[in-house]
């Protein structure tokens, strides 16, 4: 189980980026992470992922304080981060490095197979598409098998075929050993597509702002009308998210007028 | 047009390209020498000071046959070998440490740029009375010009390296020996290979410098000796020497690097 109590950051240069978030994460659970951009969710999860420390709050799995990288928490950023001077194979067994070599090859070969790219093993990272250097990466972050898997806006940067194909690949891969999966995005359909439950983020400081479950059966099928109505109310959370008179309102602080109109465009 | 290459011209024009490109290029220095040999041959111009290529071939095989070149080329050799490895050494700890630690840069860096910025020639006098007029000086004043590209190179190697890949290795909790080896060497190597071949080139530069200064062996003092007794052939074929055995050293950086860099994403020639 993952617990995040009321974990805060704010940087040196004095922006407060994220203003205690609590949240608990069961083990097999997949959780989305949405906002608008500035709401803080990367800064969440490279504080789970033990690559930024918090300025408050704690981070626990398992009832343990997680202060660095953890080896049960694996992270999938945004892109692949192949080392292009390791061929495929030994890039997807980068996080291997203690064990014996046998069991190496093993793994590696296994995991591969499972990404669909068994006859890539012995290819450079260059010569991969984006789509087969993200499958890669998701590849490298599960070999050692880990209990949180962390994804930062993973498929972002894919055309929307490929987008597709990888989260229903995705989800085909969590079946197996049904690892916690926590995901930030800025992709509704993303979300919906992927997540138990939506968390909705608010920014300045970033917090969550609503939590949305999304009970529909899996394979969710992208055309119903239960996707469609489960899109519709994360898109008006996200809405108010990001309405300002609602700071005011809470808070009475008097923010810059010029944001409103932003943030309608936040996408 | 033959056959062949009709029947599959990209194959042939790619074979063409290979032997033609290389041989366009001998086509201004071969004519030029052969003009000057018709020159002197037809009693033109005397050839005194500006040999023709027959004698300067009779010259380098005069000198091949007594040993006098491979004796002096191998002093050079040896004085380069020695200056590459102790500037190399240097540049590369300081290099090093300077990339990895902010603090070391700041302490050592301005130092360094400062000295830089001295002509390195400049150090001989100071170096001779030093250390002499044999080989030492002439070791240092190599091993300095060697520092400088090896060092610069290899600071900004380190300090350029992908944060994003950096940050894998701590994601994939490497221990600080481990991000050196599996993620810092390999992501500094490209730019160190280079730096190395820089500063090879500048060791072969003031290897002459040096010989030039005093010197009573090597490619240098051929150099001196052809000059000193009217010998213009001589000094050609120490020139030609050294373009020979520079252009061999750097090549077998380039070739022991190879296997490490074919990760390369490079747009490579035809």
């Amino acid at each position: 189980m993952l617990v995040l109590d009321r974990v805060g950051k704010t940087y040196a240069n004095g922006v407060h980026a994220l203003g205690g978030v609590s949240l608990t994460v069961a083990l097999g659970e997949i959780v989305a992470v949405i906002g608008g951009s500035g709401c803080g969710k990367s800064t969440l999860l490279r504080a789970i992922g033990g690559l930024d420390a918090p300025s408050a709050g704690a981070i626990l799995l398992d009832g343990e304080r997680v202060t660095a990288p953890h080896e049960k928490i694996g992270i999938i950023f945004q892109e692949p981060r192949l080392l292009p001077w390791l061929k495929v194979a030994d890039n997807v067994g980068f996080g291997l490095g203690e064990r014996p070599k046998r069991e190496r090859a093993q793994r590696v070969a296994a995991a591969l197979e499972r990404v669909g790219l068994a006859d890539k093993a012995a290819m450079w990272p260059r010569e991969l598409s984006g789509g087969q250097a993200q499958r890669v990466a998701i590849a490298r972050a599960l070999v050692p098998r880990p209990e949180v898997l962390l994804l930062d806006e993973p498929f972002s940067a894919l055309d929307a075929f490929t987008r597709a194909d990888l989260q229903d690949h995705l989800l085909d891969l969590w079946a197996d050993a049904k690892p916690t999966l926590l995901l930030v995005t800025h992709d509704v359909e993303e979300a919906i597509v992927l997540a138990d439950r939506i968390m909705v983020m608010r920014p300045r400081p970033g917090r969550i702002f609503d939590e949305i479950a999304v009970e529909l059966p899996r394979p969710r099928d992208r055309q119903s009308a239960a996707f469609d109505f489960a899109k519709r109310r994360v898109l008006t959370a996200l809405d108010r998210s990001l309405d300002r008179s609602l700071d005011r309102a809470t808070t009475g602080a008097t923010d810059e007028p010029k944001a409103e109109a932003g943030a309608a465009l936040w996408w | 047009m033959t056959i062949a290459a009709e029947a599959n011209p990209t194959r042939a024009r790619a074979l063409s390209n290979r032997w033609t490109r290389p041989a366009l290029g001998l086509i201004v220095p071969v004519a030029a020498a052969l003009a000057w040999e018709f020159i002197v041959r037809m009693g033109w111009a005397s050839g005194r000071l500006a040999p023709p290529p027959s004698v300067i071939f009779a010259t380098f095989v005069d000198l091949a046959r007594s040993g006098d070149l491979q004796r002096n080329t191998l002093v050079t050799l040896t004085r380069v070998a020695a200056g590459f490895g102790i500037g190399v050494a240097t540049a590369t700890v300081l290099g090093a440490a300077a990339g990895y630690s902010p603090l070391v840069r700041r302490l050592l860096d301005p130092s360094l740029q400062a000295l830089r910025a001295i002509p390195s020639i400049a150090w001989v006098p100071l170096f001779i009375l030093w250390l002499g007029i044999f080989e030492a000086s002439k070791v240092t004043l190599i091993a300095v010009g060697v520092f400088f590209p090896v060092y610069l190179g290899l600071m900004g190697a380190i300090q350029s390296v992908d944060r994003k890949l950096v940050e894998v290795g701590r994601a994939f909790r490497l221990s600080d020996i481990g991000m050196v080896r599996r993620i810092l060497l390999p992501a500094v190597l490209p730019a160190y290979v280079i730096a190395l071949r820089s500063g090879l080139g500048l060791g072969w530069m003031f290897v002459v410098a040096a010989e030039l200064m005093g010197a009573s062996e090597g490619l240098g003092y051929l150099l001196i000796d052809g000059q000193q007794l009217g010998k213009p052939a001589e000094i050609v074929t120490a020139i030609v020497a050294f373009a020979i055995v520079g252009k061999s050293t750097d090549w077998l950086i380039a070739l022991a690097a190879a296997p490490f860099l074919r990760w390369e994403d490079v747009v490579r020639q035809e």
